[in-house]
């Protein structure tokens, strides 16, 4: 049974989704709260904090992107 | 001669299931986005066609799978491979009429096996590769993309909770854009495969390619076409979608259960995995509510889900060798399929002239 069903293959298309999915929602949600914070620190006249909160979501956001990018070329690269 | 009408035939009839695959998809893979708002239909479902046209090229592990892992392609004719077609479609018209969310994906694998039992007997299948690439994944991936999707809204919900709920939606939709767009890629790379495999197998049983050859350039171009044009023409039908029918989804839900089915027909793809692109994408999107709220999920939906999941394999199995025994009643040539494919067409234009006098029915995705 190991042999006919592909345990390898099935145990790396489990963690890979899991990684992919749960990272990517993850990573973008961090970039979502980079931007919100930034509109209401910007709104309560705190420039600085509302730039780290830029940084933050920018990066987080460019994260994203690149995970996303990353992860087609690895998935479809067979 | 024969072989040759009968060749004509089979890619015809896959590339009209094809067609008829992306025209049931439309509504899994646009419904999300469209529900919550991150897209107007027209541009949701154009963006879709484009999307699912572009996935047809970037992998052929899936066509592989069903060319040469299914089925003993030294065994098979392409009167079997049309028979199994037949199976598949007509068990898609059955569902459709119903309005069951059946696989077309495992209607067309169980229309093969159906048709190849019954023409060869059960060597014809080749068992490793049916449960090990077809019915373990078929079973894992929704599981996996429910787990994924209602895991990731989980975190988001955490992340952003704090957060006033017009920047977080925004986002979100747009973030729907990507995910969206990705979804649409996955299942135009998973699905149109199949029809390339189909195609595949045909040409190898006819002679015209070797024993596990990949699909020539014509066949995947085709099956891209295909598939993007049936995306495109089944977007104006949508009665009621996905999103609205098993749960009632916001943007944040819409980005974590696309995600998910992105990430699952993926990575699914990569080990040539020819999934149920809407049980998983179903999946997700029950994962993606159920993270919020267990209740919030239509659990009877989720029902007749597993109900038209656990029939289809064999009901088109079933139809399938029906469909050969037919076609042999009319001899080894052609005569079969070509009077087979005319009643189908019959069939399928009587279904479609009482559906419209009766309404609409729901999509069977």
């Amino acid at each position: 049974m190991a042999t006919i069903v592909e345990t390898k293959e099935l145990a790396e298309t489990v963690i890979a989704s899991l990684v992919a999915g749960v990272g990517v929602t993850t990573i973008f949600s961090a970039a979502i709260w980079g931007g919100a914070r930034f509109v209401d620190l910007s709104r309560d006249g705190r420039p600085l904090a509302a730039g780290a909160a830029a940084v933050f979501g920018g990066l987080a956001l460019v994260t994203t992107l690149a995970a996303v990018a990353i992860g087609i070329v690895v998935m479809t690269g067979k | 001669m024969d072989s040759d009408v009968i060749l004509v035939i089979v890619v015809g009839t896959a590339l009209a299931f094809d067609f008829t695959n992306g025209f049931h998809d439309t509504a899994n893979v646009v419904a999300t986005s469209i529900s919550t708002g991150a897209a107007r239909p027209q541009v949701a479902i154009g963006m879709a066609s484009l999307l699912n046209f572009v996935g047809a090229f970037i992998s052929i592990s899936v066509a592989a799978t069903v060319a040469n892992d299914v089925v003993d392609a030294a065994v098979i004719t392409p009167t079997i491979v049309f028979a199994g077609l037949i199976g598949a479609i007509t068990w898609n018209l059955i569902t459709w009429w119903f309005g069951l969310p059946s696989s077309s994906s495992h209607a067309l694998i169980g229309g093969v096996v159906g048709s190849a039992v019954a023409a060869v007997g059960l060597d014809a299948v080749l068992a490793e590769g049916l449960v090990g690439k077809v019915l373990v994944p078929a079973v894992v991936a929704p599981l996996v993309a429910f787990i994924v999707a209602g895991l990731g809204i989980g975190i988001a919900y955490r992340v952003v909770g704090r957060q006033r709920p017009g920047p977080v939606t925004r986002g979100f939709r747009y973030g729907q854009i990507v995910s969206g767009g990705l979804l649409a890629l996955a299942h135009g790379t998973n699905d149109a495969q199949k029809t390339m495999g189909i195609i595949t197998l045909a040409l190898i049983a006819n002679g015209t390619l070797a024993a596990n050859s990949d699909p020539p350039l014509w066949v995947i171009v085709s099956a891209a076409l295909a598939i993007a044009l049936g995306t495109y023409f089944g977007g104006w039908r949508i009665i009621r979608t996905t999103g609205s029918r098993i749960i009632k989804m916001d943007a944040a839900q819409g980005f974590s259960a696309q995600g998910a089915g992105a990430a699952v027909i993926l990575a699914s793809t990569h080990f040539g995995f020819p999934l149920s692109t809407t049980h998983v994408i179903n999946g997700g999107v029950m994962g993606a509510g159920a993270g919020k709220r267990v209740s919030a999920v239509r659990w009877g939906v989720a029902g007749n889900i597993v109900v038209a999941w656990l029939l289809t394999l064999p009901a088109a199995a079933a139809i399938g060798a029906a469909a050969y025994g037919l076609t042999r009643i009319f001899g080894t040539g052609a005569l079969g399929p070509v009077l087979v494919t005319l009643m189908a067409l019959a069939l399928i234009a009587a279904a479609f002239v009482r559906r419209s006098q009766q309404g609409s029915p729901v999509p069977a995705g």
